[in-house]
């Protein structure tokens, strides 16, 4: 068994060239089904986290009947009290901010336009509104006791043509069933770089909000951003709202997930693919060596070598190359997926449908998981060694006196 | 010269055991690269075809002015909107040219009032196409017909929202051709669910006739929606189209939906970027290949050499049968992978294993149909021709600058 290790070493060190082109062949390989997981995965992961920290949050605290689409406003769907929850759950170690938010289904009527927007009352202090403060453009964020200040987002005030201090009427859906109407105030313009939320969200105090949509004390949800999404489970148990429902991020971005789902099925194929031609290249590779080296298997079979043990030399040699090409793969692909995790590659102005769940950002994020590079590094093996089994078997079926007699 | 591209292809089929393991190799390696841009565009189609039917079709027909309005509906007639079907419909690629007449009002009941977009449909036509009227996402009521007065067919999203269902009446105004708003009270007839309440929440439909009638339209319709067969080839068609119409503003999903656009433009940037390393590896491959070929073939050179062709000739032959064995290889791949993808494309993969996607039907297919590129496979071609001429180069240069003798004794 030694001395087959041995020969096969040395064959692959005879041709120095040719091991050096399929080993980087594989290595490339390996490098790049790397890169492609980390990068799908990282997307959809930016997409998650865009989405959580604009729409869903981690958690989400309402009532067992509420549903964020209808935007209902009856008391029996709200939460009664919500700055008392949410004061409660961010004493939570692993909670970073929790608040109370009301969605409110309104219309802006400007001139005469008259366009639907969702009216979200939040409390203007709270963290979990960084997002929006950070991307204000112009004007100036709110204060809690603004009684006439809304803020809204830049397609908005582009398409309408509205600056800070502009004043548009908002029809606004309240508790009664009915509507009100009042004049406010373009405080600032703020954007998420996802159009199709700035273009149809607009942010209202929270205090504000319940007076004109007449629903007093109460919120329609608790939104609860965490440190780290990992913890989710985690603090999900550690809540305790009687009477109302507590949804992680899984549960509201189930579209997300169901697409993040597709992504990886569809990554699946694209790694087949990248096998595909890597494992051709060292099937090919392979083939041709046999073919070349007939007369020295001649030898070999004349010296007394046997059939298998041909048919284990060669595997061998698939076996070394596999290794190191995928050892060299993992020396290239895991530091430069490491640097684009840290630096990211920006892919210009990417949006969110209005219609759907989906929050892409601009750039990606490539994130590596240990699981993904023990995977692929196997993949890339199997491939290989399993590439090598039909020239290993052409070789061993030779007859020592025809190869003796090849010309090659 | 011609005596070398005569050897050059005689060799070739001289060993063609050897030949034709280089071609295969060639052949598989661009079936893999075909495959996987065939499965990019296939991707595309199945992820978001069907987004794009539902929010208003891969390409649309406007009057002039539409883009520019400030209005997200702006009430633009366009005629009846008969000769642009009938452009649309023979341009191949098309799947169906649809007629609507929309315009943006509110709905209302002692609920509250939302904003939406009226489309007034052919329900005929529309209905075996149009995601949202299929059957299997009717959950209560029917569909429109063509004759309907005075109803509406609403989401669920929109349903639950207005607390009402089949045979509840609300009231509907939408913007007339003379900018008045037109309220009616409608009577909801059907009510679909597609599980998108957000965006069942935005739209609602009438029958074509009504809506004419309603809104001052006469004959004429507001927009002309064009379902393709395939998501992302949109160009080629609204250039012919353009040539063959005049007087229309033609968008594509593109411009309606630029947030979906780019996302997809996103994905094309990286996983075109993806397929460019591929080809490095196939490239890498191919090279090696043929360098063992001809290495192999040392002592033939040093023959060729003895029998008194220039060092020049030697390399060029080699050139020549590089060239020849990438095209047919090309060639060959190009087949190969045309076969595979249109089979695939044909049965469809399905990937239902790795998605629990019920809820969704009416978003995402279950089956990703690869579509064959043609002007992408030529260049993938062209890159194996180049490849292998390269391939062929280096080694022939080498060996033809060997001394003939030593190159005779080379095992």
């Amino acid at each position: 068994m030694n001395y087959i290790l041995k020969m096969s070493l040395r064959n692959l060190a005879r041709n120095k060239r040719r091991s050096a082109l399929s080993a980087i062949a594989i290595a490339i390989g390996t490098a790049l089904l790397l890169f492609m997981s980390a990068t799908i995965r990282g997307e959809m992961r930016g997409a998650l986290d865009l989405t959580i920290n604009l729409r869903t949050g981690h958690l989400q605290i309402h009532s067992e009947d509420y549903k964020f689409e209808n935007m209902s406003l009856k008391r029996v769907d709200m939460i009664e009290g919500p700055l008392e929850i949410s004061d409660q759950i961010e004493d939570i170690p692993q909670v970073k901010a929790a608040s109370p938010r009301l969605n409110i289904s309104g219309i802006v009527a400007y001139k005469n336009e008259t366009i639907g927007v969702q009216i979200l009352g939040i409390d203007p202090p709270s963290a979990t509104n960084a997002t929006y403060k950070e991307g204000m453009v112009t004007g100036e964020y709110f204060s809690a006791d603004d009684r006439e200040g809304v803020l809204i987002g830049l397609p908005l005030a582009e398409s309408l043509d509205l600056k800070p201090g502009d004043a548009i009427d908002l029809i606004i859906n309240t508790s009664e069933g009915d509507t009100d109407e009042q004049r406010f105030t373009v405080r600032g313009i703020y954007t998420t770089d996802t159009p199709g939320y700035d273009k149809a969200t607009i942010f209202m105090p929270l205090e504000k909000a319940q007076t004109i949509s007449r629903t007093d004390n109460y919120a329609s949800m608790i939104y609860i951003l965490l440190h780290d999404m990992d913890d989710t489970d985690r603090v999900k148990e550690a809540i305790h709202a009687p009477g109302y429902i507590v949804e992680d991020w899984v549960e509201l971005n189930k579209l997300l997930v169901i697409v993040e789902q597709l992504s990886n099925a569809m990554m699946f194929f694209f790694n087949l693919m990248v096998l595909g031609v890597t494992s051709t290249v060292i099937m090919n590779t392979l083939l041709m060596a046999v073919y070349e080296r007939t007369r020295e298997m001649g030898i070999l079979g004349a010296l007394g070598m046997k059939a298998r043990q041909v048919k284990a030399l060669f595997l061998t040699e698939a076996t070394f190359l596999a290794i190191g090409g995928v050892l060299i793969g993992l020396i290239i692909g895991v530091p430069l997926v490491l640097y684009y995790a840290q630096v990211g590659f920006f892919l210009g102005d990417m949006g969110v449908s209005a219609n759907s769940s989906f929050q892409f950002g601009n750039t990606i994020y490539p994130y590596p998981t240990f699981g993904d590079a023990i995977s692929v590094s196997i993949a890339a093996l199997m491939i290989t060694i399993l590439s090598g089994y039909y020239p290993a078997s052409q070789a061993a079926k030779l007859e020592p006196v025809d190869a003796l007699h090849s010309n090659n | 010269m011609v005596l070398l591209l005569k050897l050059a292809w005689r060799n070739l089929w001289r060993n063609r055991r050897r030949t034709l393991l280089v071609v295969m190799a060639m052949g598989m390696m661009m079936s893999f690269l075909v495959m996987y841009d065939g499965m990019l565009f296939g991707f595309e189609s199945a992820v978001y075809g069907n987004a794009i039917k539902l929010s208003g079709g891969n390409i649309q027909i406007r009057a002039v002015g539409y883009e520019d309005s400030i209005s997200p509906n702006p009430m633009l007639p366009l005629g009846n909107g008969l000769d642009a079907v009938q452009a649309a419909e023979s341009q191949p690629g098309v799947e169906a040219a649809l007629r609507h007449a929309s315009t943006g009002g509110l709905i209302s009941n002692r609920t509250g009032a939302f904003s939406v977009s009226i489309f007034g449909i052919e329900p005929e036509k529309e209905a075996p196409l149009n995601p949202i009227f299929q059957e299997e996402f009717l959950l209560d009521g029917r569909l429109l017909k063509g004759d309907d007065e005075d109803v509406v067919f609403i989401g669920k999203g929109l349903a639950d929202a207005m607390e009402v269902g089949v045979g509840d009446r609300v009231s509907m105004s939408g913007k007339s051709t003379n900018d008045e708003m037109r309220k009616r009270a409608m009577t909801v007839i059907g009510i679909y669910d597609i599980n998108l309440a957000s965006f069942e929440r935005q739209g609602l439909y009438i029958s074509l006739n009504e809506a004419q009638l309603l809104y001052d339209l006469g004959d004429e319709i507001t927009e002309v929606i064009l379902y393709t067969e395939i998501t992302g080839k949109e160009a080629p068609i609204v250039e012919a189209l353009n040539a063959s119409i005049t007087g229309y503003e033609i968008t594509t999903w593109k411009t309606a939906i630029p947030e979906l656009s780019s996302t997809v433009d996103m994905k094309n940037a990286v996983m075109t970027g993806f397929s460019a390393v591929l080809l490095g590896i196939a490239g890498i491959g191919i090279f090696n290949i043929l360098l063992m070929a001809i290495y192999e073939r040392t002592k033939e050179i040093g023959l060729l050499g003895a029998i008194g062709l220039k060092p020049r000739q030697i390399t060029l032959l080699f050139l020549f049968e590089g060239i020849m064995i990438g095209l047919v290889g090309a060639v060959v791949g190009t087949i190969m992978g045309y076969l595979i993808t249109s089979l695939l494309g044909i049965i469809g993969i399905d990937y239902g294993f790795a998605v629990d996607m019920v809820d969704y039907m009416a978003l995402m297919g279950s089956h990703i149909y690869p579509v064959f590129d043609f002007d992408l496979t030529l260049q993938r071609a062209g890159m194996v021709a180049i490849i292998s001429a390269l391939a062929a180069l280096y080694p022939a240069m080498e060996a033809s600058r060997r001394e003939p003798a030593d190159a005779l004794h080379h095992v």
